[in-house]
């Protein structure tokens, strides 16, 4: 039997359990519970219109709103808009996954500090709980894009996905996605009252920047630079770039902050690879700083079992 | 002298009819408990600063992603209006379906509800209290929506009859907190459901009442939401009157007629209301299991 570490810290105590195969284990304990928490309970019937009606809802507005200007004519950005908002409900779950599983077992079930003492790594606790709403937001953006393609008349060639550039992007999106998920969690920790809406406020303000429903360039020039710097842009634009390749694409044209930058007017899917994996890692380890920041002052200041009532 | 077991199971009188006040007595205290439901709602928007950046400004910037969606369209300017107009009166639906319909399920998980149940005033003045609150809450959002938009946009509003226009606005919050009152009973009701039911009413419904664009281009379909959803129908009414000449697709109903409708749903949606309240307050008494946490 192996002697107790002297250390006599909590964490330290903890982490002296198995390697590996412990945070493994609190992650999959930790997406069955959320799970659980999410949609186990539900009338599956009813879930499963709550995961479809909403994205569908969102691409319908703007597939009216380009029939409305743009008659048959407005038809070829109908895939720009139906992945947009299909995938963006991606990006809602995973900034809100985080963030609400804090909220929910300070404010509403009151068993954050219990979770907190328990031996499991706070962090792989939190990302097993994003990971289960994440998944159920993959499930709606899958229907999405089915019902886009059979009854909005998107129009899509299996034989022409670029699918090397579709896994890498959906790989590294899906990481730079719960890293901001991680940031939101470090300031709902820190944030007391009415912090419920901050995650979908957060994501609403990427919505604006990151090429979702209409090409960046539209927007003003300091603001194209702002959405150049977030992975989100580079991932909606690579997954567009990968099932519609020749489609219209979000980045770049004449006269954007783009071309400014990068002296061509649209990017390769070279460029697009890069700037992704560039600005994905500078974001997941500005939001694990950020978060291990906040977990600290959280300590100190008695956060933890602290609830705001709201 | 009855035990506390005598009690159990029995339908007595309620806590208004047990203090035997007179009407004067009885006004008084729903006013007050009127006042202070309001209260926290009101006073909330001053005393909460990050508020004002997480509820109006990032808001505001998701109106403005559909700005400039008819924007990379090249649409007509009064469609930006549209879209303004719009992100404005979502403060209110989403205040009506998180802060109204919502409201009474959190009051139950947060043990607030049974303490409404044994006050001695009406539960209608809570529900009256919540909305006085929660327009005043949902209206600073809105203000600031069409003030900063219209700036920014260059959106220009040409209001021929603004009488009609304020009646319009009135009646349309009339309609939709009362819709409100009667969905909070529903979704006390419907209990864990409620956060899914929130969800489910929120983007389908700004499809459905022509969030972004005039509703008569869904067909049936809108008809259909015009004469069921008071967003819709309201929001139909107020863009025709806050932009006299714009084109309207044939089959838009004129605002008079739009107002009649809002007339009957105001006055449907509060009868039924006070009915869905009697019944479940009379039930919560009955079986005692309507207060009980995490169902």
């Amino acid at each position: 039997m192996s002697a107790p570490p002297a250390d006599t810290d909590f964490e330290a105590v903890a982490r002296a359990g198995r390697p590996g195969r412990d945070p493994l284990r609190s992650f999959r304990a930790a997406v069955g519970l959320g799970w659980a928490l999410e949609a186990n309970w539900t009338d599956p019937l009813l879930f499963f219109i709550y995961s479809v009606a909403k994205p569908l809802s969102s691409a319908l507005i703007l597939v009216v709103m380009l029939e409305v200007i743009g008659g048959p004519a407005g038809r070829e950005f109908r895939p720009f808009v139906v992945v947009g908002s299909a995938l963006w409900t991606l990006v809602v779950s995973g900034i809100s996954g985080l963030a609400q599983a804090i909220l929910e077992d300070r404010e509403h079930y009151r068993v954050l500090k219990y979770v907190y003492v328990s031996p499991s790594d706070f962090l792989i606790v939190l990302m097993g709980r994003g990971v289960a709403r994440l998944a159920v937001g993959a499930a709606g953006v899958a229907i999405t894009l089915a019902i886009g393609v059979v009854g909005l008349g998107v129009r899509f060639d299996p034989s022409a996905v670029d699918w090397p550039l579709l896994g890498l992007c959906v790989g590294v999106g899906l990481v730079a996605i719960i890293a901001l998920g991680i940031l939101m969690a470090g300031v709902c920790i820190q944030t007391r009252q009415e912090s419920w809406s901050y995650p979908e406020a957060f994501a609403g303000a990427l919505f604006l920047i990151s090429g979702a429903v209409f090409p960046v360039s539209v927007l003003p020039f300091a603001v194209q630079s702002l959405g150049l710097l977030t992975p989100l842009t580079w991932w909606l634009a690579g997954i567009r770039r990968a099932l519609f390749p020749g489609g219209v694409d979000s980045i770049g044209g004449s006269g954007s902050a783009f071309e400014a930058i990068a002296g061509h007017a649209q990017p390769t899917s070279g460029d697009i690879v890069i700037a992704l994996l560039v600005t994905g890692t500078l974001v997941t380890l500005a939001s694990l700083a950020v978060f291990r920041w906040s977990d600290r002052r959280a300590k100190q200041a008695g956060l933890y079992d602290q609830t705001s009532g709201s | 002298m009855a035990t506390p077991l005598d009690l159990v199971g029995r339908s007595g009188p309620g806590p208004r009819e047990a203090a035997q006040w007179s009407a004067g007595q009885v006004l008084l205290t729903d006013l007050r408990a009127i006042r202070g439901r309001a209260y926290p709602r009101w006073r909330g928007l001053f005393r909460e600063k990050s508020w004002v950046f997480f509820e109006i400004l990032l808001p505001f910037l998701g109106t403005s992603a559909f700005v400039f969606v008819y924007r990379a369209l090249q649409a007509p300017i009064e469609y930006v209006g549209f879209v303004v107009l719009g992100g404005a009166m979502t403060a209110f639906w989403l205040n009506v379906i998180w802060m109204m319909a919502n409201q009474l399920y959190w009051e139950k998980t947060q043990g607030n509800l049974e303490l409404y149940f044994a006050a001695p005033m009406h539960f209608m003045s809570i529900l009256f209290g919540m909305a006085v609150g929660g327009i005043v809450l949902s209206s600073s959002r809105a203000v600031v929506v069409i003030t900063v938009a219209s700036l920014l946009y260059g959106v220009r509003f040409a209001v021929e009859e603004w009488a009609t226009l304020a009646t319009v606005f009135f009646l349309t919050l009339t309609a939709l907190y009362g819709l409100g009152m009667v969905l909070a009973s529903l979704f006390l009701v419907w209990g864990r459901e409620a956060w899914h039911m929130g969800q489910l009413l929120t983007e389908p419904v700004y499809f459905v009442s022509g969030l972004n664009f005039p509703v008569a281009r869904l067909g049936f379909l809108g008809a259909l939401s015009v004469a069921l959803i008071p967003l819709a129908t309201g929001l139909d009414a107020m863009r025709q009157l806050a932009f006299a000449g714009a084109d309207f697709p044939i089959g838009t109903l004129s605002p008079l007629v739009e107002v009649g409708i809002l007339v009957v749903m105001s006055l449907a949606s509060i009868l039924a209301a006070r009915w869905m309240l009697v019944a479940m307050e009379r039930r919560a008494r009955r079986d005692g299991r309507l207060t009980v946490r995490w169902r």
